[in-house]
Parts: structure tokens; sequence; C-alpha cells
């Protein structure tokens, strides 16, 4: 090989093009997730400085799981329940009505990239701007259109923000990620073959099953990526519920990163929110494996 | 006889096609004006008093009297002061880190031949860390450097967690350019570094902004770590919106007037990038 020779020397540069970013994300990410699983096994709390740090063990974790009768089930439980209710109905309705969407979007109209162009639009407003301009500008009961509208129907408004908590939450968290989805979705249809399409005609394929036999397994894999990345990024997802809800009524709306955040705001208990904080990270990781595992075995169905 | 009844069954499906044609267009105009109208509802209440914002109205007389109130508060360059340097700076970083890397792990010859895709696969999986699991060690970290009011403790976690993803869209543009240069190049004594900043780099340039563009966009949008790992002098714009989180309805042109001064660089950031963000973020993934 003609870089026999210098081959050491050249494999040390491509180890400097990488160590670099490799030390940054592992000291800025890694490391103090090392640290946030070391601090949930310690008895640690800010307002008590006066008591040591003490090894507890999985006390922080069990203080969260522990049933100990079926009449007082642990806050966690409703928590990890909404958390995945908020995630799965939003990933749900995205990948359905996107998909929808998607087909509508993929015909042949003039200026058709003007209206998608549009509707990409909410994929990109700050989580914390989308929420106080529907809760000021939409949902509020008298200022609002949703308010000034029910009137001019007779009926009357109610609070959706106290009364529907997840409800309002799963609207807003749609309509700032279907746009991705159908994005995604978008690019997989226009990726299938002409001739495809058109040899669906002549055979005589009517719509429906052209839809859900052949074009909808055609961009399974970009549905399957579409959905992966929606759920990585909404399991985290927290400005959005500190801005409309604020996590409540009471706990109603909590979600795990926001119950982590008031661990450590509000209770001042790191020990705590560390363990909460563990949680969170094995539950999107089981989240992801599930999914990526049913999707594989579908795709194997189909191939 | 029977050749008029053809020319007008012609013209007949034609007008059926003519007319499903414009009912389609009505129909995607209309879902894509409602799908984007609380934008545009912000976007022109900015231009109201807030006499006029008061009660819902799309036709009114325009006037800059709450942009010119909104621009005079001096907190709000600040903010835009502080999003901006987290911007530029932190996708700066980003991607000086993240393209190089990116660079090694497509046409470098690490150790052993599986480690760039090991290396790779430790990237990804950092991208589903939540921030979340991250914070306490690195406030606990910030009070005691008193790096919370500086903003350099927020630019790099901001750095941390999105190097990750340039490498990702990265390495798929990459991925695309032919080996062969790179061996080319290596024969007629190219180094390791001119072959990433004179052949890698211009040849997937789109590619490289579009990935520094969809960062900026999320870092400009960034909340979480934001509104925690921040005090007032280095607070960014996310947290500045959600300090209207209590008005039940009210200053509606104040708040739109800001909030489209916030949300509207992403928009136009974020719409440009479009084509790169599908390929960019699909490619690897629906390949593999």
């Amino acid at each position: 090989m003609s870089y026999g020779n210098n081959s050491m020397k050249t494999r040390k540069t491509e180890y400097r093009f990488l160590m670099p970013a490799i030390v940054v994300v592992a000291i800025m990410t890694q490391f103090p997730f090392l640290l946030t699983v070391i601090f949930s096994t310690l008895r640690w709390n800010l307002s008590r400085p006066d008591l040591p740090r003490t090894f507890n063990g999985f006390d922080n974790y069990l203080n969260f799981l522990k049933i100990e009768s079926l009449q007082h089930i642990p806050e966690f439980y409703s928590i990890l329940w909404q958390t995945v209710l908020i995630t799965g109905v939003t990933l749900l309705l995205c990948s359905v009505v996107g998909f929808i969407l998607a087909l509508l979007l993929d015909h042949d109209i003039p200026g058709v990239n003007i209206a998608r162009t549009l509707m990409l639009g909410p994929f990109f407003v700050m989580s914390t701007a989308s929420g106080v301009i529907w809760k000021t500008t939409i949902f509020n009961t008298t200022f609002g259109w949703y308010g000034v509208i029910a009137k001019a129907l007779g009926a009357t408004p109610i609070d959706l923000v106290s009364y529907h908590p997840i409800g309002v939450i799963i609207v807003l968290f749609t309509w700032q990620w279907m746009p991705f989805f159908i994005l995604v979705l978008l690019a997989g249809l226009q990726g299938i073959p002409q001739d495809l399409v058109d040899s669906m005609r002549i055979d005589g394929v009517n719509w429906l099953q052209g839809v859900f036999k052949i074009k909808l397994p055609l961009i399974m894999n970009h549905m399957r990526v579409a959905i992966m990345l929606g759920l990585v990024f909404l399991i985290k997802e927290f400005g959005l519920i500190l801005v409309t809800t604020a996590g409540g009524p009471g706990t109603r709306s909590y979600t795990l990163p926001y119950a982590v955040y008031m661990q450590v705001f509000s209770a001042n208990n790191v020990g705590r929110a560390s363990a909460l904080a563990v949680m969170t990270v094995v539950l999107t990781l089981i989240l992801v494996n599930l999914l990526y595992r049913s999707i594989v075995k579908r795709n194997a169905r189909y191939s | 006889m029977s050749e008029r009844t053809l020319v007008q069954v012609q013209r007949s499906i034609r007008m059926r096609h003519v007319w499903k044609k414009v009912l389609m267009t009505a129909l995607v105009y209309g879902i894509a004006i409602a799908y984007f109208f609380p934008i545009l509802y912000m976007f022109l209440s900015g231009f109201k008093t807030e006499q006029q914002a008061v009660m819902p109205a799309i036709f009114f007389k325009p006037t800059l009297e709450t942009y010119r109130k909104v621009l005079s508060d001096p907190t709000m360059y600040q903010y835009l002061r502080n999003s901006l340097f987290q911007v530029l700076v932190g996708t700066g970083v980003s991607l000086l880190l993240g393209v190089p890397a990116s660079f090694a792990l497509v046409f470098g010859r690490l150790k052993h031949p599986e480690s760039n895709g090991k290396f790779y696969l430790w990237f990804i999986t950092t991208i589903l860390l939540p921030p979340v699991a991250v914070l306490i060690p690195l406030f606990t970290w910030y009070q005691q450097l008193n790096l919370i009011n500086t903003p350099y403790g927020l630019m790099m976690a901001y750095v941390g967690f999105h190097t990750p993803i340039v490498v990702w869209m990265v390495h798929s543009f990459f991925s695309d350019l032919p080996g062969e240069i790179f061996e080319a190049a290596e024969i007629d004594g190219c180094s390791k570094l001119q072959q990433l900043t004179r052949i890698a780099i211009p040849l997937a340039r789109t590619g490289i902004i579009s990935a520094g563009l969809l960062v900026a966009v999320f870092i400009w949008n960034e909340f979480f770590l934001g509104f925690n790992l921040t005090g007032n002098p280095t607070a960014t714009l996310p947290v500045y919106m959600s300090r209207f989180r209590e008005q039940q309805g009210m200053f509606v042109a104040q708040l739109s007037a800001s909030s489209t001064i916030a949300v509207l660089p992403a928009i136009i950031l974020g719409w440009m990038t479009q084509k790169a963000l599908v390929k960019g973020l699909t490619m690897g993934a629906v390949k593999g």
C-alpha cells in the first residue's frame, strides 16, 4: 500500500479529528449522566445542608415505585402513565393524520410548495412561544378565538387548559410535530417510482388498496424514522408544559421531565430528582427499543 | 352521432378532472392556512395597539407602535443578544468539533475496522439522552464555578448536545462522496487535514451548511437547559417568552410583537433547511 509507511501518522491525525468531539460530548453528556446515576443513590436534600449526604441504596427509587397498598398507589405511576399517554397519542395522531396530509400534499396542485412550506412552519416555532400564543390568543375563554367563536355559536366556552390539560398538551404537541411527519412521509411518497404508480393505475388497483397495500408499506421506513425521532424529542419536552398547564391542575399534567424539575427546584431533593431522571432515561430506552423491534418485525413481514 | 357523444364524454371527463383539481387545491390551501393560522395571527397582532388586540380581529388599521415599544425595551436586546451568542458560538463550536469527527468516522482508518461504526453509534445514542439526565450535575458544577451568570456554561452544554446531531447529519452527507477521491489525494501527498478542508468540506458544503442551520434552529429554540442553567443576565429568548405565561389574555399585542421577533428567524432558517433536513435526518436511518 502506498501509504504503508505513514499509516501510523495518518491514524494519529484521524484520532486528532475524532477525539475533541468525543471528549467534549462525553464531559457534557455521558459523564454528568453517570453522576446523576450516582446521585440517585444518595440521600441529598439541598434545603437541609445540615444533613450529611449519605448512601441510601435504592431508597430514592423505592420512594417512587413501592406500592404499599392498592388504595395508595404512588403518584409516580400516574406521572409515568401521563408521560406515555401524551407521547403515545401525539405520535399516533402525527402518524395517522400526518400520513393523510402527506398524501394530500403529494398531489400536483398549482403552487403546492407554498402550502407545504406553510404547513412546515409550526415545527420551527419555539415551544414556549407556541404555548403562550395558543393559550392567550386561542384557548382564552374571553379574549381568544375559541372563546369568541363558542359564544357566537351560543355555547359556553370552558377553560380547556384547566379542564382538559392533557388534551391541550396533546393538541399543541401534535400541531408542532405533525409538520415533521408530513415532511418525512412526503419525501417517502415522492421517492416512489412513477412507473410503479402508473402500473398501479393500469392494473386497476383502487385508491384505498393503492394507499394501504402499496404506498404505506413502501414508506414504512420513513414512518419508522419519523416516529422514532418524534418519540425521542417529545419525551423530553418541558417548556410547553410549563407555559400552558404548569403541570396542573395538581399534578394531572406532569410528565417525567417536569417532575424532575419540580423535585430539584421545588422540593430541593437532589437524590429523588436524580432517581426520576434515571427512570426517564430508562423509559426512553425501553420505548425506543420496543418501537424499533415492532417495526423491524413488521418490515420483515412485508418484504 | 357517435363521434359527438365521444367528444361530449371526453369533455365531461375533462371537466370532472378540472373540478376535482379545483376542489383539491381549495382543500389543500384551506388546511394549510388553518394550520398556519396561529402564527399568522401572532404576526398580524404585533401590528395592533393593545386596545385593538383585546378582541380577535383579522382586519384592522396596522401600526408600528407596539414594535416601537417592544424594541425600546433594553431587556429585549439583552435576551436577543444572549440568544445570538448561544446560536453563533454554540453552532460554530459544534460544527468545528462535529465535521472533522464525521470525516474521521467516514473515511478514517481507525485502529480496528469496526471502530468507525462503534463510535458513530455512540454519537447516535447520545441523541437519545434527555437533558433532564444531565441537569443536576451541570447545575451543581455551574453553581460552584459561578458559570450560571456567564453565557459559557450554557454554551458548552449546547455544544455537548448538538455535536452528535452534526455528526449524524454530516456523516450521511460525507458518505455520499466517493472514497476514491481521497485515495487519489493521499497518493498525491495530500494530508488528512487538506483532504478535509480542500476536498470534503467544499464538496459537502450544502449539507454542512444545512446541518449548521438546523443546529442553529435547535439552539435558538432550546428551553430546558436555557431556563435552568442561566440567571437573569444570561437568559435567552425562549426564557423570555415563558415569562408571558401568567398573563391571562392580556397584552396580546406586546406578546405578539415579541414572539414574532423570537419566532420568525427560526421559521425562516427552518424553511431554508427543509430539503436537507429530510435527507440528513432520514438517510442513514432509511437505508439501514
